[in-house]
């Protein structure tokens, strides 16, 4: 379970999370809405403690990361994956080294192990026939799932998803999504979904943080958003897509 | 109106002079950690592998051209100044006290300021811009020994041979010269060189190797790792790399001869 308490960050004099508090159940889709620009993404960094907060807690499975070492934090990463806005595959890697980066990297398996995890998650992505590529010649969809594979061959407990279907076309979008939801449903595993895209709120997640000029303006389960009389989600519900 | 301009104006200042100092207090934090991270070069040995040929081998043209040209330029110029005074057989003497223990070295380090320090500055600027930095710290991967530690120790390795190569290239083409241009026996040119040369000469040379290597590698991959602003952010952090490690270079280069010449 991720846990912020009253957190609250300043980026020089502009104040970007106004003391505020969620909570990320274990086996859960959680999505974080909210315009672009106003934290979103920032939120997901605190919780891997790539940011430390300027007051409040991170909890993760009840232990505060937020006064931990670099060096202690790495063991905490490895219950969480990963997935950035712009995918940030290695460019000079190919796609099966990407995959297998971080199992060689930071977990002494054999290389028969790392070899049968890459190929999961190659077929888990639907990219047979690409793993000898450099991710520059795939398509933008195909790139994100080779992210999520590399998110998920650690086996965590919890993936982070940075505006997974920011920049994709609708297609792609709906693959992705659909992949998202196979997650919980085929890996029992929890994520947190940063997004400005309302529909893929509904899409994929259990329940939803509305954060609003660095404040959560609505934390409860998604089908109560229909529900919420606060102008922003009226506006938002009305729009669909945040375009601010 | 005069005091809202001088008020702004000084606000500009503390503002910067708290930038720069913190930036000097994190670039310290930064070398520290690339030097505590020494210890994992078993587990990195590819990436120094890498980085080695990188930094020395394909730095091999860029140093030959710049230390050819200076021996010979140095051997027609100051040639010319010692026929003057019926001195050219000093030639081989002089020419080899500039290019061992000045110019050899310092142009080499200006070179490898702009070709490997910009090579770092671009691609971990490169790497910042797009995440992989993050990425990296985010699967539990230090980005200072993966990326920084490799690139410090081919570094310091290869300056060495790289320095060697340069004082090498440098003698013979003024030697070349000497003989072509202002027609010197080459017997009395190396024998100018050779019984004159005492060990500080060697130890000025070789001691900037190290001190260049650790100054164009850590302000270089300091800059790339502080990038932001887009494409033109990594722009901007590797011209900066490489202005502050040329700069540094070219007062390391002083206090270094001063310090040796003064001690030895």
């Amino acid at each position: 379970m991720i846990e912020l308490k009253n957190v609250c960050l300043s980026f020089g004099d502009k104040q970007i999370l106004k003391n505020i508090s969620l909570k990320v159940q274990d086996n859960t889709i959680k999505a974080i809405l909210g315009p672009s620009g106003v934290g979103k993404s920032t939120i997901l960094k605190l919780m891997l403690g790539l940011i430390k907060p300027d007051c409040g807690k991170v909890l993760v499975d009840g232990t505060d990361i937020t006064s931990m070492k670099e060096t202690e934090l790495y063991e905490i990463r490895r219950k969480m994956g990963m997935v950035f806005q712009g995918n940030a595959l290695f460019d000079s890697l190919t796609i099966s080294q990407n995959l297998g980066f971080f199992l060689r990297e930071n977990l002494n398996l054999p290389e028969s192990e790392v070899a049968q995890r890459v190929g999961e998650q190659i077929r888990f992505a639907g990219l047979e026939g690409y793993e000898d590529k450099l991710p520059e010649s795939l398509s933008g969809g195909m790139r994100k799932r080779v992210a999520i594979g590399r998110a998920m061959i650690f086996k965590p407990r919890m993936i982070l998803f940075d505006e997974p279907t920011a920049g994709l076309d609708p297609v792609s979008s709906k693959k992705i999504l659909s992949l998202i939801s196979d997650l919980r449903h085929n890996n029992n595993l929890g994520a947190v979904i940063v997004t400005h895209i309302i529909d893929d709120v509904f899409h994929t997640a259990d329940c939803v943080s509305v954060l609003y000029q660095g404040e959560i303006i609505f934390d409860d389960v998604t089908e109560k958003l229909h529900d919420s009389q606060h102008p922003f989600i009226r506006s938002i519900l009305s729009d669909k897509i945040l375009e601010l | 109106m005069l005091s809202n301009i001088i008020g702004n104006l000084w606000k500009q200042f503390t503002s910067d002079l708290k930038e720069f100092l913190y930036n000097i207090q994190e670039f310290f934090l930064f070398s520290l950690r690339a030097f505590f991270t020494f210890p994992k070069m078993k587990r990195y040995w590819r990436d120094v592998l890498d980085q080695m040929a990188i930094c020395g081998t394909d730095s091999i043209p860029i140093v030959l051209v710049s230390s050819i040209s200076i021996g010979a330029l140095l051997a027609i110029e100051v040639g010319n100044l010692l026929e003057d005074f019926g001195a050219k057989t000093m030639l081989g003497r002089s020419t080899s006290i500039s290019v061992l223990r000045e110019l050899g070295p310092l142009l080499m380090g200006l070179m490898l300021s702009a070709r490997f320090g910009s090579r770092n500055g671009a691609e971990l600027g490169a790497m910042k811009i797009s995440e992989q930095i993050d990425a990296l710290r985010a699967f539990g991967t230090d980005p200072i020994a993966k990326l920084v530690m490799p690139r410090l120790v081919a570094a310091l390795i290869m300056f060495f041979p790289l320095t060697a190569l340069s004082d090498y290239a440098g003698l013979h083409s003024a030697a070349y010269l000497a003989e072509h241009y202002h027609k010197l026996d080459p017997g009395i040119f190396w024998n100018s060189v050779y019984p004159r040369l005492v060990p500080k000469d060697f130890v000025v040379g070789f001691l900037k190797a190290p001190v260049f290597a650790i100054i164009i590698t850590l302000v270089s991959s300091f800059n790339g790792f502080s990038a932001r602003g887009g494409t033109a952010g990594v722009g901007r952090s590797t011209i900066k790399g490489i202005v502050v490690s040329s700069g540094l270079v070219l007062v390391a280069n002083f206090y270094v001869s001063k310090i040796v010449l003064e001690n030895m």
